[in-house]
């Protein structure tokens, strides 16, 4: 009876499997769930917002099971994904109903709205240290009672600010279109600004602040470089679906997020009014500031250069080119066996080979006047042949 | 948690629901997205060939591992399949494990390795040796679906060529290798015409499977994950290896090898450390063992046609005679008239905008040029001259007025209404354009002989011996050594360019030229040559000319009439030796007077 296969594949993988669980099951007692999203909250909110899905706690176990590897955990999460169908579509989300936890304007002395730092190591000194205490001593404590914490109030978004100006460049467009989806839909160019706002909202850190910073010092100059931050906000968003019945807006809950607005000064290029101001925006899940502000000053450059070539190249880069996993995965299966390219591959090689050794046959054979034949077949015309097989 | 299922639920809920449909089994993709992707497939099999963009949702496997044809399996298998997975040929390589796991796991189907026995293969890199029959389907995975990637990066580019059926650039890269190394040297993934129609990567398989797509009785689905990318090479479909006319296409093949283990003389085998060769498609193999493969339809499916034969390689057999070329007929004329190409009242302004006002880079140009004629555009840079000439080409749109050819549809054809694609066609016989930067004329990275096959093949030349004769008769009248054809043009000196540009343009006989300032930019004893070369090869055709220059001594050399511009418009217009001799208008007189200093 003709066997099946022979199972020596499998079993290796399965061993392989196997190590990694059982390191697993050493330390999962003693780190929980709930303990990975207070130790580690930036890397979950990493994989949240690379993995494009709000849910600390399945990003945590993504984390965990991960053994801390990122991209292996943002791949566990868009997996998971995967199996989750779309039972509704929310109502657009104004991010003016932030509750803030971090607000930062760099275009302004005095904003509107409150300036809050929040929990952020942005202003501390990298230095590696043990305990509670601050690494390096205050040297000028204010005398007095502390200061009140002003009330919490509205904040005004700084393109609502340089639209009361008269100073915001108007890009609306004639008609407000469907949000091009990039989960559901394969990106097409050209690209619509929501398709490359989605696509940056879930695509790898490392990738856009690459890509922003080779157009700072790379040899391409795609991103704008006199790019100022408007605003930098974290915070949390209330997410509303219309009831079923009623029709009427349900806050289902919240999520956190990070926004940045980029503010370019127009009249670079040919076209633009040196009179306004442009603004990229870009938000991402969880707290991720350096990709919203890269992704922002993406945006703006998306814009201004849309249709040109520049334009172009920067739109396929950006859509074809920033998906960690698309990156990563591609990168994996270089481990995979090869041998049928390489063989084909070699059987080419040898081909050329023989031609380059029949080749220098034929020249000697020239010089030593050995065979003096044409290279052309006499006879009837061969061309009139067909040739088999190769015009099928 | 990673893994949705139903059991989790609170009883009351769950009585809510309906029954789980999957029966305990781990969910890997909703139905939505499996309806996705037979979108997708359903309009690859309408469209043979064609890419087509899809919905690809991340799987529990890498992208790059097969996310593409795994998406494919689940969505269009169930239970009642077997469901075969291999890669390159082989049942236990790591990526078919993995596979194999997760489609048994997620379909609940029944896994086999017997190729007869599958209603679906998913395979990398092979199609399997046994023969596939209607009731089966082969997804194959695809890690690059972009055929045309390797020789254009330009994702807008890409799309053009495909829409264009302009697949020129391709042949050009079998054609340097041909030129190069005597073979075309593809290894795995050679590039194939589908349905004649478009130019498709069949995945890395060898060449030796290539055959096996062609009017196949199966279905052959290819997925690409992670590009988003799915295709389809419906059953009895024509696939054939993109190959010229008098290069056979040539499969893996070692004449005397024999498979190791089973014997057979006819598989695709790989060579195994010790220098033994053995069947790559593992199955196929114990099949033959065990005295159970169907070797007759198995034999059916050997590509004997496409072994090598080194006899037939384009080094070892010239034909002496190459197909007999029969020109156009030259210096086709609009009916009635003398005139070859005739514009009429062009006009061309650039609107205004912060930073740049309204320009009228041309307003109310009229001329025609007869056939074995020469114009000449003379004017400073900014009058115009350049962008009449790119009015004409097609390179600037939204123009006024009319430009008509002779040939093109008997002269009333207005080639400004023309759609962009129709332009760019009529630049393959009509019309040909040698241009002041021979980069623009150029790939500078092609050499020689290949910058001039791209026009033949753009022209539907398809024999290389054929290409290779032309391209030597051409280079040799611009007296370009033919001992450089094979050199990449980048190496060339400025006049060397300009000659072999002038020779692509002349390739396929167009009935009308022009010169865009063809020897600004050269030594002035390179470019006396050029000009010499110029004048002799107008002299010797039909050919309608317009030279547009700067410079009148270049418009003497080869021009009979000229019109002179300024600020867009034609301030003087007449045959060249009286405008040279007697200018009236007192910017020609300028003109005359910078040519005689």
């Amino acid at each position: 009876m003709y066997a099946g296969t022979n199972k020596g594949g499998t079993e290796a993988i399965v061993a392989a499997e196997r190590l990694v669980l059982d390191r697993r099951a050493r330390l999962d007692s003693g780190l929980t769930a709930d303990a990975v999203v207070e130790s580690f909250p930036l890397a979950i909110d990493r994989v949240m917002g690379e993995g494009g899905l709000w849910d600390p706690d399945t990003a945590a176990a993504a984390f965990r099971q991960a053994n801390g590897d990122l991209s292996e955990a943002v791949h566990l999460i868009r997996a998971h994904r995967s199996t989750l169908p779309r039972v509704a579509f929310s109502d657009p989300i104004d991010p003016r109903e932030m509750e803030l936890l971090r607000r930062v304007v760099s275009t302004q002395r005095r904003p509107d709205g409150p300036i809050l730092l929040g929990e952020t190591v942005d202003y501390t000194a990298r230095i590696l240290h043990d305990g509670p205490d601050l690494p390096l001593p205050v040297v000028e404590e204010r005398d007095g009672p502390p200061p009140e914490h002003p009330a919490d109030g509205p904040f005004r978004r700084y393109r609502d600010y340089l639209a009361d100006r008269g100073v915001l460049v108007d890009r609306s467009g004639a008609e407000d279109e469907e949000p091009f989806d990039i989960q559901m839909v394969a990106p097409r160019l050209p690209a619509h600004r929501s398709a490359w706002l989605s696509a940056m909202a879930q695509a790898d850190t490392g990738a856009l602040i690459t890509i922003w910073y080779q157009s700072v010092l790379g040899p391409d100059g795609y991103a704008a470089e006199a790019v100022t931050l408007g605003e930098v906000r974290h915070g949390r968003l209330p997410v509303r679906v219309r009831h079923p019945h009623t029709g009427e807006p349900v806050e289902i809950g919240r999520v956190r997020v990070s926004e940045t607005e980029a503010v370019a000064h127009l009249g670079e290029l040919r076209g633009e009014d040196p009179t306004t101001y442009d603004v990229g925006y870009a938000m991402a899940f969880g707290h991720n500031e350096r990709k919203v502000i890269a992704a922002a000053s993406l945006d703006v450059s998306l814009v201004r250069f849309k249709g040109s070539e520049t334009g172009r190249r920067l739109e396929q880069i950006v859509l074809h080119t920033t998906d960690g996993l698309a990156a990563s995965g591609f990168l994996e299966h270089l481990k995979l066996p090869h041998y049928v390219t390489f063989q084909s591959g070699l059987d080419a090689a040898a081909a050329a080979r023989a031609e380059a050794r029949a080749e220098l046959d034929r020249l000697l054979a020239d010089v030593t006047g050995a065979a003096a034949e044409p290279v052309a077949e006499p006879g009837p015309d061969p061309v009139a042949e067909p040739v088999e097989g190769a015009t099928a | 948690m990673t893994l949705q299922s139903q059991a989790g639920q609170p009883a009351a809920l769950a009585a809510l629901l309906p029954a789980d449909p999957h029966e305990g089994r781990p969910v890997v993709m909703d139905e939505q997205a499996k309806r996705e992707v037979r979108r997708g497939v359903l309009a690859g099999v309408c469209v043979p060939g064609y890419i087509v963009p899809f919905g690809s949702r991340e799987m529990p496997v890498a992208r790059g591992w097969g996310s593409g044809g795994l998406q494919v399996t689940l969505a269009i298998g169930g239970p009642e399949d077997s469901v075969k997975v291999i890669d390159q040929g082989d049942e236990e390589g790591v990526n078919a494990v993995n596979l194999r796991r997760l489609i048994v796991g997620t379909l609940g189907s029944r896994a086999t390795a017997d190729t007869a026995d599958a209603s679906i293969v998913q395979s990398r890199h092979r199609v399997p040796e046994e023969y596939l029959g209607e009731d089966q389907v082969l997804v194959l995975q695809v890690p690059q679906s972009e055929p045309l990637r390797q020789v254009e990066k330009s994702v807008y580019e890409c799309k053009r060529r495909h829409a264009e059926g302009d697949y020129a650039k391709m042949w050009v890269a079998l054609y340097e290798r041909l030129a190069l190394t005597g073979v075309m040297g593809t290894g795995t993934g050679h590039p194939v015409m589908v349905h004649g129609r478009y130019l498709m990567a069949p995945s890395p398989i060898p060449r030796w499977d290539i055959p096996r797509l062609h009017r196949s009785d199966h279905l052959t689905i290819l997925c690409h994950g992670r590009d988003k990318k799915v295709y389809a090479v419906p059953p009895h479909t024509a696939v054939d290896p993109l190959t010229f006319d008098d290069v056979p296409f040539e499969v893996e093949h070692i004449e005397g090898v024999a498979c190791a283990k089973c014997g057979t003389a006819e598989s695709f085998m790989v060579e195994t450390r010790t220098g033994e060769f053995i069947c790559s498609d593992v199955q196929f193999c114990l099949k033959v063992r065990a005295g159970l493969a169907d070797l007759d339809r198995h034999d059916r499916l050997v590509p004997r046609h496409y072994y090598p034969d080194p006899a037939r390689r384009v080094r070892s057999f010239v034909p002496a005679v190459g197909t007999r070329r029969v020109p156009g007929p030259a210096g086709i004329t609009a009916p009635g008239e003398d005139w070859s190409l005739k514009v009429e009242d062009l006009g061309k302004v650039y609107p205004g905008s912060r930073g740049s006002s309204e320009v009228v880079a041309a307003r109310e140009v009229s001329f025609d040029v007869a056939p074995a004629e020469a114009l000449g555009v003379i004017g400073e840079s900014g009058s115009g001259k350049s962008t009449v000439m790119r009015c004409i080409i097609g390179d600037e749109l939204g123009a006024t007025g009319a430009v008509r050819i002779g040939a093109v549809e008997e002269g009333r054809a207005n080639l400004l209404e023309l759609s962009p694609p129709a332009r760019r066609r009529l630049r393959t016989h009509v019309l040909s354009v040698v241009h002041q930067d021979p980069a623009l004329g150029l790939d500078l990275g092609v050499s020689a002989g290949g910058n001039i096959a791209d026009a033949l093949i753009a022209a539907g030349w398809r024999s290389y011996h054929d290409i290779r004769r032309r391209a030597a008769e051409l280079l040799d009248r611009v007296e370009v050594p033919l001992g450089r054809m094979d050199d990449v043009v980048g190496q060339f000196s400025g006049g060397m360019r300009q000659r072999v540009q002038i020779a692509k343009a002349l390739a396929t006989d167009p009935q009308v030229l022009l010169l865009d300032e063809p020897t600004t930019g050269l030594d002035a004893s390179v470019a006396a040559g050029v000009l010499d070369l110029l004048r002799e090869l107008l002299a010797e055709r039909e050919l309608a000319v317009v030279v547009v220059s700067h410079d009148f001594s270049v418009i003497d050399a080869l021009t009979d009439r000229a019109v002179v511009m300024r600020q867009g418009r034609i301030v003087e217009a007449g045959l060249t030796d009286q405008l040279f001799a007697d200018p009236h208008h007192p910017y020609t007189q300028q003109l005359v007077a910078a040519a005689r200093s």
